[in-house]
């Protein structure tokens, strides 16, 4: 493979960690704790949108359909947007909704009525991890799904000129990606909620003081940090298979993308994500290195930043 | 030189030095009652036939696996407050010494004697360790969690990816008898005439260790090196500004913990005989993590009375698909398959979330062994927690 190629697939593959690792981020700054059921946040979206298709696949389209839709409304969810059916933006919307809403739910059900120091949250989250995992597995079983999206094969301007294999889907997901990102930052940056946000993960006492609801401003850490791993599961899930375990998998990569990009930091998270992606598609391109090792090359880059920097790239910035 | 010429009088009074007496092993007469009532409720079992000897032995020696990392994460989260969330690959480390030296299913075809595999088990955990905790343990407590967790999947990979080296997913299957100079067969057959003597043995070898590293670390709970070790549990500023080598007390901790790791891991080589990559799944870890908050951070009797709970719990949730109650649960549920390994993995995580809701000190509570004595007359957790909020408030 070509190293453009190479290239190509760690911009995308990024994409899927960018969008995990931000969401980790921002619970190390505002939550103040190391969440370890971030990765199985972003295989609960993955698994949110694939009710979606699995509704559109076997109920209202497939051969079997259960219930008869008009042709008309059947084209309408056929109709592809860069070669992607319309339902499947609907499912990648269920999906960050179902995320965010079990999020919230164990927000209030698990971590607030703590009072514990962050080491114990810690601990607590990795309980959380397991049971989201045993719940997909009750749910839909351990075997690998897809989607359900027809292949659609590389765009072939983009191979004639440049050799390289693009589909649409990677459009997609990167500009989804982008989408999501740029929002984000504008809400960080411009809104109110943001300069709130910004401030609770500074001193959340001070906050309070100033009379921000912190209770609150963690809603938003939340529903913000378990939209954006939705998005980056269904990407997953899109771009591979969708497994219970992708989750716990995922995790490792975006540990090490925060810490490389300086814990707490959500834009070092970015740039820690972007690093790590391109980290784990390049490990090809090694020699002695086989892809299978490509999470341990995830892991290795971690070490050698806890070892130079361990505040990491952007480290002594706050979000 | 001048010791060994010591004369008798010097000999003697070495040889006192060296008697232990009952309360310095660190194991209380209450704590052997207690030993001695679960073995009669054990040979209860046997006798009624809840349990037949072999299941029953195989059951215990398994305790006594998971006794060995039990203690040994004790000593580093309830000790030390290191988050090791390695566990697995430090068993891994020394199921692995055990099946490539001694078994003769081993692609390397050594067959050398299960001691030495435990101290090349032994030896090459403690390397691992250091090579561990030289880039996580200067750094904060949730710095080891992530790097271990990731460490755990670096190994399991290794294992499963050099095929010529560990024969791969294959696995490797086959391991000596240990230790068969033990007389272990006339005490089995006065039990039984059927037991099996091989599982007997095991279950003899694995308690007798755990005996032996349960008395050792009661020893180093209570020595100098153990008040200190617990002072940077609960203050690590206060350790360092009294002159402590925080660094190297935790790295001495955290060896000494991943050691006795391997040791179960070594152990289960010779219980079980066969061992595959898949054994070193992350969820293992976890199983011993529920299993210390369980019987109690900080308590190393709480260790060995959680090692027997998860095994409860293990073995138990086994025959769930047995029980009609279950059963009928799942059945009513639509859309929801009943599935005994979710099962146990959504037990264990609504243990832990239960556990830290309600009793963040276990089942059995450590009672006065994190305490510095008479410094701490109040709640001496909150306290704790105090400092973790004003550290979390200056890291800021």
């Amino acid at each position: 493979m070509s190293t453009l190629q190479l290239v190509v697939n760690g911009i995308v593959y990024s994409s899927v960690i960018v969008l995990g690792s931000i969401g980790l981020s921002l619970v190390y700054s505002i939550g103040n704790f190391a969440n370890f059921a971030h990765g199985d946040t972003m295989a609960i979206g993955a698994f949110g949108a694939l009710v979606v298709a699995i509704g559109v696949n076997d109920y209202l389209l497939g051969p079997e359909a259960v219930v008869s839709v008009s042709p008309t409304i059947a084209a309408a969810l056929e109709t592809t947007v860069f070669s992607l059916p319309i339902w499947f933006f609907v499912a990648l919307l269920v999906g960050m909704a179902a995320a965010a809403i079990l999020v919230v739910v164990t927000e209030f059900l698990v971590y607030r009525p703590l009072d514990t120091g962050s080491i114990e949250l810690l601990i607590t989250s990795i309980g959380v991890a397991l049971a989201y995992r045993a719940l997909l597995i009750l749910g839909f079983g351990s075997d690998p799904q897809t989607y359900g999206v027809g292949r659609s094969g590389r765009i072939d301007w983009v191979s004639e000129s440049l050799g390289v294999a693009i589909t649409p889907r990677d459009v997609v997901t990167v500009a989804i990606t982008a989408i999501l990102v740029v929002g984000l930052h504008l809400l960080l940056q411009y809104t109110t909620l943001g300069r709130k946000m910004r401030a609770t993960a500074d001193n959340a006492d001070l906050a309070r003081v100033s009379g921000i609801r912190t209770g609150e401003i963690i809603l938003a850490m939340w529903v913000i940090g378990a939209v954006l791993a939705a998005a980056g599961g269904v990407f997953l899930g899109l771009d591979t298979l969708i497994r219970p375990r992708m989750g716990f998998e995922m995790l490792l990569l975006i540990f090490s993308a925060v810490i490389l990009g300086g814990i707490g930091s959500v834009y070092g998270a970015m740039l820690g994500g972007f690093t790590i992606g391109m980290a784990f598609e390049m490990t090809a391109a090694l020699p002695f290195v086989g892809t299978q090792y490509n999470a341990a090359v995830a892991f290795i880059v971690m070490i050698v930043i806890l070892l130079v920097r361990p505040t990491g790239i952007l480290g002594d910035d706050t979000t | 030189m001048s010791e060994s010429q010591s004369d008798g009088a010097g000999l003697t009074e070495r040889l006192d030095r060296l008697r232990v007496e009952p309360g310095n092993l660190g194991v209380s007469i209450l704590d052997l009652v207690a030993v001695g009532v679960f073995f009669l409720f054990f040979l209860m079992l046997v006798a009624v036939g809840v349990l037949s000897l072999n299941y029953g032995m195989y059951l215990l020696g398994l305790a006594g696996m998971y006794g060995f990392m039990i203690v040994g994460l004790n000593i580093q989260w309830g000790y030390a407050g290191l988050i090791n969330f390695s566990v697995i690959a430090f068993w891994g480390i020394g199921a692995y010494a055990a099946a490539l030296l001694t078994s003769p299913g081993s692609p390397h075809d050594l067959l050398l004697s299960p001691v030495i595999a435990l101290v090349v088990a032994i030896v090459a955990a403690a390397i691992v360790a250091v090579l561990i905790g030289i880039p996580t343990l200067r750094l904060r407590a949730d710095y080891l969690a992530i790097a271990s967790l990731g460490f755990a999947e670096v190994i399991r990979l290794l294992f499963l990816n050099e095929r010529e080296w560990t024969a791969g997913s294959r696995g490797i299957s086959g391991a000596p008898e240990l230790f068969e100079w033990l007389p272990v067969e006339p005490a089995v057959r006065l039990l039984s005439t059927t037991a099996s003597v091989g599982t007997a043995r095991n279950t003899v070898v694995i308690l007798g260790l755990l005996f032996i590293g349960y008395v050792l670390v009661r020893r180093i709970h209570r020595s100098p090196w153990g008040r200190v070790i617990r002072t940077i549990r609960a203050d690590e500023d206060l350790a360092k500004a009294l002159g402590k080598n925080t660094y190297m007390m935790k790295m001495q901790a955290f060896v000494i913990g991943c050691v006795l790791m391997a040791v179960a891991g070594w152990f289960y080589m010779y219980a079980f005989e066969y061992l595959d990559p898949g054994e070193l799944e992350p969820l293992q870890t976890f199983y011993v993590w529920v299993a210390l908050i369980l019987g109690g951070t900080g308590s190393d009797r709480g260790s060995i009375v959680g090692a027997v709970t998860i095994v409860a719990i293990l073995e138990g949730t086994r025959f769930l698909n047995e029980i009609d109650l279950v059963v009928a649960l799942f059945e009513a549920i639509p859309g929801i398959a009943l599935n005994v390994s979710a099962v146990r993995l959504l037990l264990v995580g609504l243990l832990i979330i239960l556990v830290i809701r309600f009793r963040p000190q276990g089942i059995l509570p450590p009672k006065e062994e994190l305490i510095w004595p008479g410094a701490a007359p109040d709640d001496s957790r909150s306290q704790e927690r105090q400092a973790t909020r004003e550290q979390r408030g200056v890291d800021e």
